[in-house]
């Protein structure tokens, strides 16, 4: 037996070898209680804490250099369980026997040599910087991989098995759905922890799974057969966000220059922390397919500084989430530079709202914004009404000209030169024709929209480069190719025949889809009509062709219309955006990607195609579970290879490993209910699409009754009988409230009021909106600002500091109170009817109640405490989430505009509200059908 | 339709892309049903009742296909739709085999009583 001391003591006991007995006695040095059997950690802490860790000397700071220190102790263990102070307290024992501290980061040869020697007996202590998860780091800077140290992997590898032998699974907590109402901050937990086996990793980084925000998996610990998950009967699927955008203080993804990339040989899985190093650190175990590969030579090369490289310091073996620069074999042509075309609606409504006005305005701020690093970026503008307008910039001139085009029955370019401009060299003309444009056409009175035609023209333009077309139309294409009818319809809302709305209306949007997915051109909308525009229709070029759809209904730029659109069409264009980029997930042996939701192209049975992606798009993808799954944990690797905007070739590789487990109730201690939300949702919209809102609202109930129902066949006591409880694990607590806030959303709700319009861009958004803001958007947040705490919407730690949220119940409005509920679109600022003067007085600057008035506004920022907490609160709404959105503020009146009003409370999704039950109804209308059984 | 269903299957395998399907699978789809309406229509004429209520259920649903204008393949839901679309290819050959045989039979039995008349 090796020295205790050296082994896992939890902090403040020692061993000391007691003659006699032959055996260790173990000492709380605290209380000086003895006692024979070792003493253990709690559960939850064997596997991370490091109970006695490194004394903290400038060795080890200089070998874990690439960590900082804080990063190391959020992953290793919290402070409290390492004593008071900052740095690890290292035991009695290893101070006792400085000179035997294992020191791995030493370069120097003959210390190196030492550590050769006396690395048999330091194994246990090992296991105390890495808490038994990781057994290969000592490795490090290590310049041969010998068999020697092939041996001692072997052993250590056995000792972390038996170490961690006791390590338990995540633990399931039942709790009541009747008596336990849904807690809004429990949205914001961590998905459920990712237990992974040891020696499964052989990275000690936090970071070799990838981030929730970047992939995640409805259930974290997999089943081992398609029986167990039809017997949990939560749907299984990934949600992903593989090109999320960076906000403060986000790590950047580490990005490997050197075009070295090793791949498994049969199924092309990228190297990643879960591969195992075999036969001397020569080759390689894919842990998908476990073929066996040779690691390139080069891997353990430095090119940069000509010397040889420390692989495992390399960024694909210790980051879940890297970015390859792809070497020509990856490129189909040489890296492409960013194209945007301008697609602008300059007829009479378009013209009348100010929208032209406020685009080109904003362009013009943007210009700067436009990635273009490496001065490529072309840009073209091109105006239509039932004509098309051509703008001709030929470089070295400031002045442009403009070419009408009014066949639109056959398009073609005018010119073939100067149409498409380098932005760079054609900056000056471009800037005045921007300035210029709202005016040319301020006079003009044509109504119609030649949409179709446009694109074409577009197309054509770019075709032989790809990049994006940015339309922003305001009618309903009336004219040539991809015309329009108004097919709406107020009879037939709220009937079966309403999915119909929801569908294509023309042929021409889907085929054009197809050809520009071809082209490697992507097409985003910005629609802004009063009247009807077909926004299904129009959605799908987006959806297709991997864009977004952003739609400002009844825009007016006399608004606060204008603020919210410049914002969000500047950050789209700010966006670095992917280009060519096409998409594969690959998994473990036994699993497959059965169905994908979300905006892009299948190419082929796995293979999505994006010509550009944009930042902070979700998309989710159905597995199925094929056989028997032997492996003890699986792993998924999104790869998306694609162009950067300033001209790189690179592959972005996402990789999470989650463990498998054969254990029903772990299935469900690990499932994640926003990542299911996410999925469901998707689901829904198809749903609606293919069949009808009806059956899309129902698939949703049953699905969750069905989840229920399996819980409590397996899970209580109860069983197949009626049970008077409605049980669910805790962490799918929140799930029936989210299907209830999802069956209650403008996009899926049973309503007749509901415009066809506006019911496409929200389903538009729930298949691409990423968990962060899919979440509030179905479970809007509501906070009381009447009666928070003083703290309330000052700067804190970790910025603005939020007053909790309550629960979406109008029960919680009081009569006198003010109040926030905002769904990450929009911002409610409800007031109550008996709210004092002096409140209004402090947020509006106005005498009192009644002369407010409901409706966009913006607040004014006051010479008063309780003001700028308000507006702080308002603008850390703004920000806190990813994506271009820019909420409006609306002031809603308690006895104001009914409309409005309806609104506002529609976003109380725990109330009833006509024909919807409130939660309470839901619940045991739940309940019912779990007992019931039959459905 | 034996075509058909070979390219359904490369798509599966990959080998074709489903733009590149959905193009070349369109351009034969409504030649087959002209060519069977026109067949039908030929029963009916000549009084042939047993050979067009055979048929007829297959005009029907084809009329209603084109009258719904879902007769193509679209490429952008291809893979959620290919499961269904194999299996009505299948179908429809089985059918088409069936019937070839059945006319095959009739052709004979009528060439025979010919010659014995």
């Amino acid at each position: 037996m090796s020295d205790p001391n050296q082994q896992q003591l939890p902090p403040g006991w020692a061993a000391e070898w007691d003659g006699t007995h032959q055996r260790y006695l173990f000492i709380e040095t605290a209380t000086g209680r003895t006692q024979w059997e070792p003493p253990v950690l709690s559960a939850e802490l064997q596997p991370m804490a490091p109970t006695s860790s490194p004394p903290p000397s400038n060795v080890h700071h200089a070998k874990r250099r690439q960590y900082a220190a804080g990063q190391t102790q959020a992953y290793y263990g919290t402070e409290s369980t390492l004593g008071s102070g900052g740095g690890y307290p290292a035991p009695p024992s290893q101070q006792q026997q400085p000179n035997q501290l294992f020191t791995p980061g030493l370069a120097a040869e003959n210390q190196f040599q030492q550590q050769q020697q006396q690395q048999p007996q330091l194994q246990p202590g090992q296991q105390q910087y890495y808490g038994g998860v990781q057994p290969e780091p000592e490795y490090i800077n290590g310049p041969q991989y010998g068999q020697q140290q092939q041996q001692q992997m072997g052993t250590l590898a056995d000792q972390f098995g038996q170490m961690n032998m006791g390590q338990k699974g995540l633990r399931l907590y039942t709790t009541n759905l009747l008596t336990s109402p849904p807690d809004p901050r429990e949205l914001h937990n961590p998905p459920p922890e990712i237990v992974l086996p040891p020696n499964s990793c052989i990275s000690p980084n936090p970071s070799a799974n990838a981030d929730p925000s970047y992939q995640r998996c409805t259930i974290n610990a997999i089943p081992t057969s398609n029986s167990l998950l039809k017997k949990a009967n939560i749907p299984f699927g990934l949600v992903l966000t593989p090109y999320r955008s960076l906000k403060e203080g986000d790590e950047a993804v580490p990005v490997v220059t050197d075009t070295v990339i090793a791949r498994c040989r049969r199924c092309r899985t990228y190297i990643n922390p879960y591969v195992q190093f075999i036969d001397g650190g020569n080759r390689w175990r894919c842990c998908m397919c476990s073929l066996s590969n040779e690691v390139p030579q080069l891997f353990d090369w430095d090119q940069v500084r000509n010397a040889p490289g420390d692989r495992w310091a390399r960024p694909e073996l210790n980051y879940g989430v890297v970015e390859f620069v792809a070497p020509t074999e990856y490129m189909a042509r040489p890296p492409q530079p960013a194209v945007y075309v301008f697609l602008i609606d300059v007829s009479h409504s378009a013209i009348q709202s100010g929208m032209v006005a406020t685009a080109t305005r904003t362009i013009l701020e943007n210009l700067d914004r436009l990635p273009d690093e490496d001065g490529r970026t072309k840009v073209a503008i091109i105006a239509f009404d039932v004509s098309l307008y051509f703008f001709s910039m030929p470089p070295g001139t400031t002045d442009s000209s403009m070419l009408v085009v009014s066949d639109v029955e056959d398009v073609f370019l005018p010119k073939p030169t100067d149409l498409l401009v380098n932005l760079a060299e054609a900056r000056a003309s471009l800037e005045a024709l921007l300035g210029r444009l709202g005016d040319m056409f301020k006079e003009n009175h044509i109504i119609g929209s030649a949409l179709g035609p446009a694109l074409q023209a577009a197309f054509q333009l770019m075709s032989p480069i790809g990049g994006k077309i940015i339309v922003l139309s305001s009618s309903l294409p009336s004219v040539g190719a991809g015309a329009l009818k108004n097919r709406e319809d107020p009879k037939i809302l709220g009937t079966t025949k309403e999915s119909g709305l929801l569908q294509a209306a023309s042929p021409f949007y889907k085929t054009f889809a197809i050809e520009c997915s071809r082209g490697q051109v992507s097409v985003d909308m910005f629609l802004f009509s009063a009247a009807y525009q077909d926004v299904a229709t129009l959605a799908c070029l987006p959806h297709y062709t991997a864009g977004q759809t952003y739609f400002y209904p009844a825009f007016n730029a006399r608004t606060e219309d204008a603020r919210k659109f410049a914002h969000e069409f500047g950050e789209v264009l700010a966006q670095p955006i992917m280009l060519e980029a096409v998409m594969r997930v690959r998994a473990s042996k036994n699993l497959r990607m059965s169905s994908f939701h979300g905006n892009f192209f299948v190419r082929s049975t796995d293979l999505l195609a994006m010509p550009a992606v944009p930042q902070d798009l979700s998309y989710a993808i159905e597995v199925q579970i094929e056989d028997t799954i032997t492996a003890p944990f699986v792993v998924f690797q999104t790869a998306v290879l694609h162009t950067t905007c300033y001209g790189e070739r690179r592959i972005r590789v996402v990789t999470t490993a989650l463990p498998t487990t054969g254990n029903l109730s772990e299935v469900f201690a690990s499932a994640d209910q926003v990542a299911i939300a996410t999925l469901l949702a998707n689901k829904a919209v198809e749903r609606c699409i293919t069949h009808k809102l009806e059956d899309s609202r129902d698939a949703l109930f049953n699905k969750t009754v069905e989840i229920l129902t399996a819980y409590k066949a397996s899970m209580t006591a109860a069983g197949a009988g009626a049970s008077a409880q409605l049980a669910v694990s805790e962490n799918l607590k929140m799930l029936p409230v989210l299907v209830l806030g999802l069956l209650k959303n403008v996009g899926i709700r049973q309503s007749s009021q509901i415009p066809p319009d506006l019911r496409a861009y929200a389903q538009a958004l729930l298949t691409s909106l990423p968990a962060q803001l899919l979440m509030p958007y179905i479970y809007p947040t509501f906070y009381s600002l009447h009666n928070m705490s003083p703290e309330c919407g000052t700067v804190g730690e970790q910025g603005v500091i939020l007053p909790p949220p309550l629960p979406l119940s109008s029960e919680r409005l009081e009569r006198h109170g003010l109040y926030l509920i905002e769904d990450g679109q929009t911002i409610f600022l409800w007031v109550g009817r008996d709210a004092v003067p002096q409140l209004i007085a402090d947020v509006f600057n106005l005498p009192n109640y009644e002369v407010l008035r409901g409706g966009k506004t913006t607040l004014p920022l006051l010479e008063n405490a309780f003001s700028q907490r308000v507006n702080a609160i308002v603008q850390k709404t703004r920000e806190m989430r990813r994506g271009p959105y820019w909420p409006h503020l609306y002031i809603v009146k308690e006895d104001g505009e009914p409309a409005l009003r309806l609104w506002a409370l529609s976003c109380l999704i725990q109330d009833r509200s006509d024909v919807l039950p409130s939660y309470q109804q839901f619940i045991s209308q739940l309940k019912d059908k779990v007992n019931g059984g039959n459905y | 339709m034996v075509f058909f269903i070979i390219m359904f299957s490369d798509l599966e395998c990959d080998y074709i892309n489903p733009i590149d399907l959905c193009n070349k699978l369109n351009q034969f789809v409504l030649p087959e049903i002209g060519a069977h309406g026109f067949l039908t229509l030929l029963f009916l004429v000549s009084g042939q009742w047993v050979a067009f209520l055979i048929n007829a259920p297959l005009l029907a649903l084809n009329v209603n296909k084109v009258r719904l204008s879902n007769h193509m393949y679209d490429a952008t839901e291809i893979f959620r739709t290919l499961p269904a679309h194999k299996k009505e290819a299948f179908i429809k050959l089985g059918f088409y085999l069936v019937t070839f045989f059945y006319y095959l039979f009739r052709m004979i039995a009528v060439l025979i009583a010919e010659g014995d008349a």
